[in-house]
């Protein structure tokens, strides 16, 4: 382990996280909706949630490059806003993270809602709490550990994630070069033994996300 | 109490339910077999479905009056609801569910007040520990106690004392009957026990597929036979 | 019982239809640099119509190729973009070394986005802070990059730049960045330029002061179309295929 392997390391890390919790707020927010409520367009939206899922990464990764690259419109929108480009940046790897990581969170964090019984958030009300109240005080805690599944799922998509990745931020060494690419990397120069060692290290990661997301299932359910 | 039940009409799929009628009482049962709107209608009475149409009132307060589109918000109808299932909540402890209708904004009658209401109901014993150690009765006198404390104008019951076996059955009845004669809340009840009816209620809306027979007390109904509830030290 | 048969009937049809996927007795695939795509392309398609054998492409950067056929990938022909990796398949023993010939030669040009306003007048002032964003073939293993850099090397401003380097796996990677236009500038070979109608020529680096590009193309060791390879291969060295390669731009030498 070098210098440079722990750049790359501590970069995918702190991508993956910084991705993580920017999508938590409306992943939640956006798994509510779809578990209670029913509006025109709501399909789509579905849809449109799933198709990271679906969709080849590089295509993802294609779509993205098109919208936040210089000549796309949230690119554009940026730069004035801004005065910042984000494509080939580290931004990019979040932007690409949180995409790729979207649906995980979704998926777990809807179905933890759909699990809370309507019927408590009906005799909340009916004890007096307006629905804010209902949401924080009876929702949220019962949905809570779905929906911090939710982001362990989708810390660990980030953290392995690389088609859409590689697309739109590049594999610039010291800069965006992330653990998935760094292996791809040293695949394509011959570096296997090296690929290894950084695949061990993934391997590591990956292990510690789901027993992690699996010792906070049992206590919470211990409680 | 008088409760007004007017022009309602809610459609569920294929199920049509369709009342219009007023009636006075102090506790007003709701019977009728399993399908026939019970719980639908008392859901509309706590403001969980908005029907298509109707005027619903208790005495002089309004609730729904769908010709000025008026619907008031269940958590401003002032009501208790004690559901089938109970729906204590799961993660707060007995206490906390206790107490959660009474926040800063909803005062306590005089006379309703924990100490005394969890006297009444027996449940002071376990009042700080978890919802999941309760035996079933201990949850139902819950239930009760919960939906009480935030000293509603009605309270809603729906079918309290189906999931209980029948030496349950008669320990809980007295505490029902408290309620309508110690704290004097008003109660509408839905049971399909003709039994359960005749005990508490002094008067009877009869559902059947979604449409009101007739209301009138319980005497005028059913056939004055021995008790179907063993008395207690028997069996 | 009746599920189990089911399976190795799927199974067995499924085998059948993966052995027709691969390349047929007289299809000979060869492996070529990216920057070859268009004129190989055409000179395949030329030989298939002269009554030649079927030719499948592999198009990649160098070192992908290089990689692949050390991995036993099927390759009947390797046609490279530069002499390291020709070599580093001959120590191993992967090339037929006899039939090793360097059929062409390339120019460096230096491009920009086909709207971008900037004008070159040396190569040098690519070092310009204009230039925040340059994408160039990975300069540590695809060829371009390392003709690239060895260029900029040379006239001294590859300290200056190698901060902007936008790396792409092939060269042809780094041209549809700079079509993009979301680099500002990109090395890739006068070919490639050619190719492109969404970008500039900005500066042509004169083959006497770049560095020299080869292209190396040899037969692969145990390939299973040999004859067929050896044939597909004179044709590349023949008249019909050079006239097409210098229509593409590529220096022919003969």
């Amino acid at each position: 382990m070098n210098a440079d392997d722990a750049y790359v390391i501590g970069l995918t890390l702190l991508t993956a996280g910084l991705s993580t919790l920017l999508i938590f707020p409306f992943g939640i927010a956006l798994a509510w909706l779809l578990a209670r409520k029913n509006w025109p367009g709501k399909s789509l939206v579905e849809t449109a949630v799933a198709l990271p899922l679906v969709m080849p990464p590089v295509a993802t990764g294609l779509i993205l490059l098109n919208l936040l690259g210089r000549r796309g419109p949230i690119g554009v929108f940026l730069q004035s806003l801004f005065g910042t480009e984000i494509v080939f940046t580290w931004k990019a790897v979040v932007a690409a993270m949180a995409v790729m990581s979207f649906p995980f969170l979704i998926r777990t964090a809807r179905i933890a809602f759909e699990e809370v019984d309507p019927r408590l958030e009906q005799v909340a009300r009916t004890l007096g709490a307006k629905p804010a109240r209902v949401f924080f005080t009876i929702t949220l805690p019962l949905a809570f550990r779905g929906m911090i599944a939710g982001a362990v799922w989708a810390f660990a998509r980030a953290l392995g994630e690389f088609g859409a990745t590689v697309l739109v931020a590049g594999n610039i060494p010291g800069r965006t070069t992330v653990l998935s690419v760094a292996i791809f990397s040293d695949i394509q120069l011959g570096n296997e033994g090296h690929a290894y060692r950084l695949m061990a290290v993934s391997a590591v990661l990956a292990f510690a996300a789901i027993i992690f997301s699996n010792q906070f299932s049992k206590w919470g359910a211990a409680r | 109490m008088k409760l007004c039940l007017k022009n309602l009409r809610l459609r569920q799929g294929t199920f049509l339910l369709e009342t219009d009628l007023e009636i006075d009482g102090q506790v007003i049962g709701i019977f009728g077999s399993s399908g026939a709107g019970k719980t639908s209608l008392l859901e509309v009475v706590a403001g969980l479905r908005q029907p298509a149409s109707a005027f619903v009132a208790i005495d002089d307060f309004v609730l729904a009056d769908s010709s000025r589109r008026f619907s008031c918000a269940p958590e401003k109808r002032g009501l208790g609801y004690v559901p089938q299932d109970l729906a204590l909540f799961p993660h707060l402890s007995v206490r906390k569910n206790l107490l959660y209708g009474c926040g800063r904004s909803r005062d306590t009658a005089p006379g309703i007040r924990l100490a005394h209401v969890a006297e009444v109901f027996e449940i002071a014993s376990f009042l700080d520990g978890p919802v999941s150690a309760l035996s079933g009765g201990q949850k139902q006198r819950v239930a009760f106690a919960r939906a009480l404390l935030v000293a509603p104008r009605l309270l809603l019951m729906d079918e309290p004392l189906a999931s209980l076996d029948h030496d349950l059955k008669w320990k809980i009845i007295p505490y029902l009957k408290r309620i309508r004669d110690e704290f004097k809340i008003p109660m509408l009840y839905v049971s399909h026990s003709p039994a359960e009816v005749a005990e508490l209620c002094d008067q009877v809306i009869v559902l059947r597929a979604g449409r009101c027979l007739r209301t009138s007390p319980p005497g005028d109904i059913f056939e004055s036979a021995p008790s179907i509830i063993l008395k207690p030290g028997i069996g | 019982m009746k599920s189990i048969k089911k399976i190795f009937f799927v199974c067995a049809v499924l085998l059948l239809l993966m052995s027709q996927l691969q390349a047929r007795a007289g299809e000979i695939e060869v492996f070529a640099a990216a920057s070859l795509t268009d004129a190989l392309n055409e000179i395949g398609a030329a030989y298939e119509k002269a009554g030649g054998d079927h030719v499948v492409f592999n198009f990649a950067a160098s070192n992908t190729l290089d990689m692949q056929i050390k991995a036993g990938a099927p390759a009947d022909i390797f046609f490279s973009a530069d002499e390291a990796k020709m070599n580093d398949l001959e120590k191993a023993g992967l090339i037929a070394k006899e039939t090793r010939q360097d059929l062409l030669s390339n120019s460096l040009v230096i491009i920009v986005p086909g709207d971008s306003p900037a004008i070159l007048i040396s190569a040098a002032q690519l070092a310009s802070p204009v230039f925040k964003k340059i994408a160039l073939g990975q300069p540590a293993s695809v060829p371009a990059g390392i003709y690239a850099k060895a260029y900029l090397q040379k006239i001294g401003i590859w300290d200056q730049v190698s901060p902007h380097v936008i790396p792409s796996e092939s060269v042809r990677a780094a041209l549809a960045a700079v079509e993009t236009g979301n680099v500002d500038a990109g090395i890739v070979y006068k070919t490639d330029a050619l190719h492109s109608k969404k970008i500039k020529i900005a500066w042509e680096v004169p083959p006497a002061e770049g560095p020299a590009i080869a292209y190396p193309v040899a037969l692969v060791q145990g390939s299973k179309n040999g004859a067929a390879a050896k044939k597909f291969l004179d044709y590349l060295r023949g008249p019909d295929a050079l006239k097409i390669f210098e229509k593409y731009g590529f220096i022919t030498k003969s």
